[in-house]
């Protein structure tokens, strides 16, 4: 087996790996993780408590992210916002508000029961998110569909950032701009954490 | 990640540490620090067409 061949397997069983966490956290949100997560979190990133308040339950306590993407997005009115690895919705939802019904917000999601979930909770605070099976190294979108990525603690779970990175600028439309946050390492990680899928999903 | 952005074309790159991250564990905190993980805020623009 060659290196890339080792690679597309690696990458298989992380798939796996995370689709398995983040459900664990989307239905146990009571469990313990390595990460923070729910209310907590998203209040210890400065999420308003009233978008908090007015999200559906679920999609607050599966909240894992690692950051707040909306400080710096400056979404308005009518704009497009893709959220890249959607998860349970919060963050579209919260993106939904500044967009308004003129704007159109989209998910994509590695887990398609994840969209369903997202697009539920969508639903339940009277806004519409389409959501896409797909992975980010090969966003299932055409190019120049969004005014605004938006991404929250997803992106360092690829074995192809550079592509990952690819995708979001062939999306954005000329002039669009990205509002991410993520966990960077200064150092190179050990080939025993990059070689173990649980530890690199956590 | 700040490279990669600038590769694929993006401009007026921008980050920030995110403040008040850290893991759970203390455990897990320990082994981040020591590897230089920290959570970052990212911006930036794809250029205007001409």
């Amino acid at each position: 087996m060659d290196s890339a061949d080792n690679q597309a397997a690696l990458e298989a069983v992380l798939k796996d790996e995370i689709i398995r966490m983040y459900e664990e956290v989307a239905e146990h949100p009571e469990g313990e993780f390595h990460f923070f997560h729910g209310r907590d979190a998203a209040e210890r990133f400065g999420y308003d408590a009233e978008w908090l308040d007015e999200a559906p339950a679920g999609a607050v306590a599966s909240f894992a992210g690692v950051g707040n993407p909306h400080e710096r997005s400056n979404l308005q009115t009518g704009e497009t916002v893709l959220d890249l690895g959607s998860g349970a919705g919060l963050d579209a939802i919260v993106a939904a508000r500044f967009v308004g019904p003129m704007g159109r917000v989209i998910g994509v999601d590695l887990n398609p029961s994840m969209c369903i979930k997202a697009q539920a909770h969508a639903a339940a605070t009277g806004t519409t998110m389409e959501c896409h099976e797909g992975r980010m190294e090969e966003i299932p979108l055409p190019d120049s569909t969004a005014d605004v990525v938006i991404s929250n603690g997803v992106i360092n779970l690829s074995f192809r950032k550079r592509k990952v990175v690819e995708e979001m600028f062939r999306v954005l439309k000329p002039g669009g701009r990205i509002s991410i946050t993520d966990i960077v390492s200064a150092k190179q990680l050990s080939q025993s954490i990059v070689n173990d899928p649980k530890l690199w999903a956590a | 990640m700040f490279g990669l952005l600038e590769d694929a074309g993006f401009q007026r790159v921008k980050s920030a540490v995110v403040p008040g991250f850290r893991f759970r564990q203390q455990s897990t905190q320990n082994s981040a620090e020591a590897y230089g993980v920290k959570a970052v805020m990212m911006t930036a623009e794809k250029p205007a067409e001409d």
